[in-house]
């Protein structure tokens, strides 16, 4: 069962972070179709939040078709993020980490490393657009 | 909310029960074994006709007991009051506990009711043990006594106490309410009872109802009925003691000796009618009653006696009784409107 | 009725001193309000006058559709938990419960002795004898267990360490998620608030400077940090709430109901604590100037 937490500091809503803290345990697959998501009363009990956030969360999820409320039953995952995205971009990791391995080499910190793929990750983005 | 009286009073109760049981056992056992010797003694007394000194020996080797056991029973409205009655609410108010019972499903009228019932009728229950028990104990001594009216008899039997008590109650709860803490509202009840104690037998109690005079003029008549002449405060004052009243009855006042215009007349100025004595006399010289009295009554001097007459007995305890229950009714009432006031 | 309080032009004086000044008010059902402010602001005031301990000097206040503390179906529909947690000291958990089954109509027994067993209570043990937070578990224990539609809580965790702050909110809500429960807790910790609270009331020297559900608040106030300039050259729409200037910069922290116009500045959210600093700052140098909705005129 996955378990939330809450970052206070992030400047992200908090139903966002839940939002996105499920897309993560997709993307890492620890969640799978099927899965059944911790009701509103199990959330709240571990992690001290506002149940209405964590409805609210469900409820984007379900927007975003990921998740569907089974009324009596709970919350389940209707789609799975994981293991096929893992399979099919495992060239793409290795490229990564083989890129890594240079950052380091040429004397890149970590939060240096963080810093330069969220910069240029973002600059990308907005490129995009 | 009966449950929940009980609850916190029940330290409290369970404390003056073995109190009660105590005292109890020891005036069940010394008091069956008073009534048994008097009436050993009675027996033995009366066909010799010395009872008046044998029974007041009897009198006064249970003196003592006597006292004390009617100090208890005047002091347990008293300590029921200070010790039930001020932390009843003060405690409440004091720990901020009243946050927690008034925010409940019941009102606060509710909870004070309930609360004050309980504990009030324990309190009666109480007093009614206490006294029901010394009026029987000192059966024997009062009637050697034959003062049913002295200031701690009458305090201390029949349904009195019980009044006092319902009042002590009401006085702490309402102290403790107003004054929000156990302290302060322990000390202005024991302040206000023994200031009650003290006032109400010699200020009110003798005035409950009208009271009889009776005026004997100074002569030898008078004289042979009275017990003895003496005079106080250097000889101001003049007074003809002993002097013949209804049986039983309770003497409010014996001013001194007046004359016909209602001054009090002094010994210093009848010199004369005080032989054997130089200078003023003083209380105890031994004066001689009829020729004193032979002597001023030719000024026409009398002596008055105010008293309250024996079958008065049951009508003023009854009054006095009414009078505490009414008082503690408007604490009561007092007690009420302030906390549905919510002011703070 | 889908207001939880309704209070017009509230007020509560002790003589001389104002302990709240024309507060109105309009709280909707199914939130957890946090009431915020300074110390002495008026916090408790306002919780005790809506649980029905005070009663208000000026104003009229409606909690659940009726008045506080109007009879006993009323104040079954109310929780309280007073400051400090008060519980009877010689009094066992035990006692506590049956305290409550026996002053409410609508005690949930099995809820009761679930929560005593989940915070490991003993139920013999004396309330005396629990320590802060676990005698703060037993008041919302006793407060919840009653089944109440409002829950009001005077800065509950204020006195409790971290872990029990955590657990006590923990249990609050797990508390609201079941029963659906309306609360009102007070703080003047906004960390302990956003966690939990989805709507807000900011109290300030006894008046109300603003209410709102946070999301919304967070989302209409920006901090505008441009060349040092006077308030009033800001686009008439945005509300300035507070300002600071030195001799080159300006920062203003406004309100504004649309998007912030494009211009020569930098407009980021706020932190909830900033927000609430900010209110409770611009209050303290305006001198209790008396709107409850604080006009844009700045400095």
């Amino acid at each position: 069962m996955i378990s939330f937490h809450l970052d206070a500091r992030s400047g992200i809503a908090p139903y966002l972070q839940i939002v996105g803290q499920v897309r993560q345990a997709l993307l890492l697959g620890l969640l799978s179709e099927g899965d059944k998501l911790p009701t509103v009363k199990e959330v709240v009990a571990k992690v001290a939040i506002n149940p209405n956030t964590v409805s609210k969360a469900y409820r984007e999820l379900e927007h975003l078709g990921l998740a569907a409320a089974k009324p009596g039953v709970g919350t389940f995952i209707t789609r799975s993020l994981g293991d096929a995205s893992l399979a099919e971009h495992g060239p793409l990791q290795q490229e990564l980490r083989t890129w890594l391995e240079r950052a380091r080499a040429a004397g890149l910190t970590e939060p240096g490393i963080d810093a330069m793929f969220q910069n240029t990750r973002r600059e990308s983005a907005t490129e995009e657009i | 909310m009966i449950w929940l009286t009980w609850r916190q009073f029940r330290v409290q109760a369970l404390t003056a029960l073995a109190i009660l049981a105590a005292a109890a056992i020891c005036l069940l056992v010394t008091g069956l074994r008073m009534h048994h010797t008097y009436a050993a003694d009675l027996a033995t007394c009366t066909p010799r006709h010395d009872c008046s000194d044998a029974l007041s020996a009897f009198g006064k080797s249970y003196s003592s007991a006597f006292n004390l056991t009617e100090l208890l029973v005047i002091a347990a409205p008293g300590l029921i009051g200070i010790f039930w009655g001020a932390p009843l609410i003060g405690r409440e108010l004091e720990t901020g506990t009243n946050q927690l019972a008034w925010t409940q499903s019941v009102t606060r009228s509710r909870w004070l009711a309930v609360k004050l019932a309980g504990v009030g009728i324990a309190s009666i229950a109480t007093a009614a043990v206490l006294s029901y028990l010394l009026t029987w104990w000192a059966g024997p001594l009062d009637q050697i006594n034959g003062n049913r009216f002295a200031a701690m008899t009458f305090s201390s039997r029949d349904i009195v106490p019980l009044a006092y008590a319902v009042f002590a109650f009401a006085l702490g709860t309402t102290a403790g309410l107003l004054l929000r803490r156990t302290l302060p509202a322990m000390a202005v009840t024991l302040a206000v009872f023994v200031g009650i104690q003290i006032l109400v037998p010699t200020l009110i109690r003798p005035n409950l109802l009208p009271s009889t005079t009776v005026t004997f003029p100074v002569n030898k008549t008078t004289a042979s009925q009275a017990t003895g002449i003496y005079t106080s405060g250097g000889g101001a004052e003049i007074y003809i003691a002993g002097l013949p009243v209804p049986p039983g009855a309770w003497v409010i006042s014996a001013p001194p000796v007046e004359d016909s215009s209602g001054q009090a007349v002094a010994a210093y100025n009848h010199l004369n009618c005080f032989p054997g004595t130089s200078g003023p006399p003083t209380k105890g010289t031994g004066i001689d009653v009829d020729q004193t009295a032979a002597c001023l009554a030719a000024y026409h001097l009398h002596q008055s006696v105010t008293y309250q007459p024996a079958r008065y007995y049951w009508p003023l305890q009854w009054y006095e009784t009414g009078i505490f229950l009414a008082l503690a009714g408007a604490l009561s009432c007092i007690s009420f409107w302030w906390i549905r006031r919510r002011r703070t | 009725m889908n207001a939880v309080l309704q209070a017009h032009a509230l007020g509560k004086s002790y003589g001389q001193r104002q302990a709240l000044t024309d507060c109105t008010l309009e709280i909707p059902l199914g939130h957890v309000v946090g009431l915020v402010g300074p110390n002495g602001a008026g916090k408790t005031t306002l919780l005790k006058i809506a649980c029905g301990m005070l009663a208000p000097t000026t104003g009229r206040i409606e909690v659940l559709g009726e008045p506080p503390a109007a009879g006993p179906a009323q104040l079954a529909r109310v929780g309280y938990v007073a400051q400090d947690t008060p519980t009877y000291a010689s009094l066992s958990v035990a006692d506590h419960l049956k305290l409550g089954a026996k002053l409410n109509p609508r005690w949930d027994a099995n809820l009761a002795r679930a929560r005593i067993d989940q915070l490991d209570l003993d139920p013999r043990q004396r309330a005396g004898k629990l320590s802060g937070g676990q005698r703060a578990q037993l008041a919302l224990t006793v407060a919840v267990a009653k089944r109440p539609e409002l829950l009001i809580l005077d800065e509950p965790v204020a006195s409790l360490d971290p872990l029990a702050r955590r657990d006590f909110l923990r249990h609050l809500m797990e508390s609201v998620a079941e029963n659906d429960t309306s609360v009102i807790l007070s703080s003047h910790l906004v960390s302990d608030l956003e966690r939990v609270c989805d709507y807000l009331i900011v109290l300030v020297a006894s008046r109300v400077l603003l209410t709102g559900e946070t999301e919304d608040l967070l989302a209409q106030h920006h901090r505008i940090v441009c060349s040092r300039r006077q308030a009033t050259d800001l686009p008439p729409e945005l509300d300035v709430i507070w300002a600071e200037h030195t001799d080159r910069q300006s920062t203003f922290i406004v309100r504004s109901q649309t998007e912030v116009p494009a211009g020569y500045w930098s407009a980021q959210h706020l932190e909830l604590e900033d927000l609430v600093l900010a209110y409770m700052e611009s209050a303290a140098d305006r001198g209790r100037r008396p709107t409850t909705h604080p006009t844009g005129d700045a400095r």
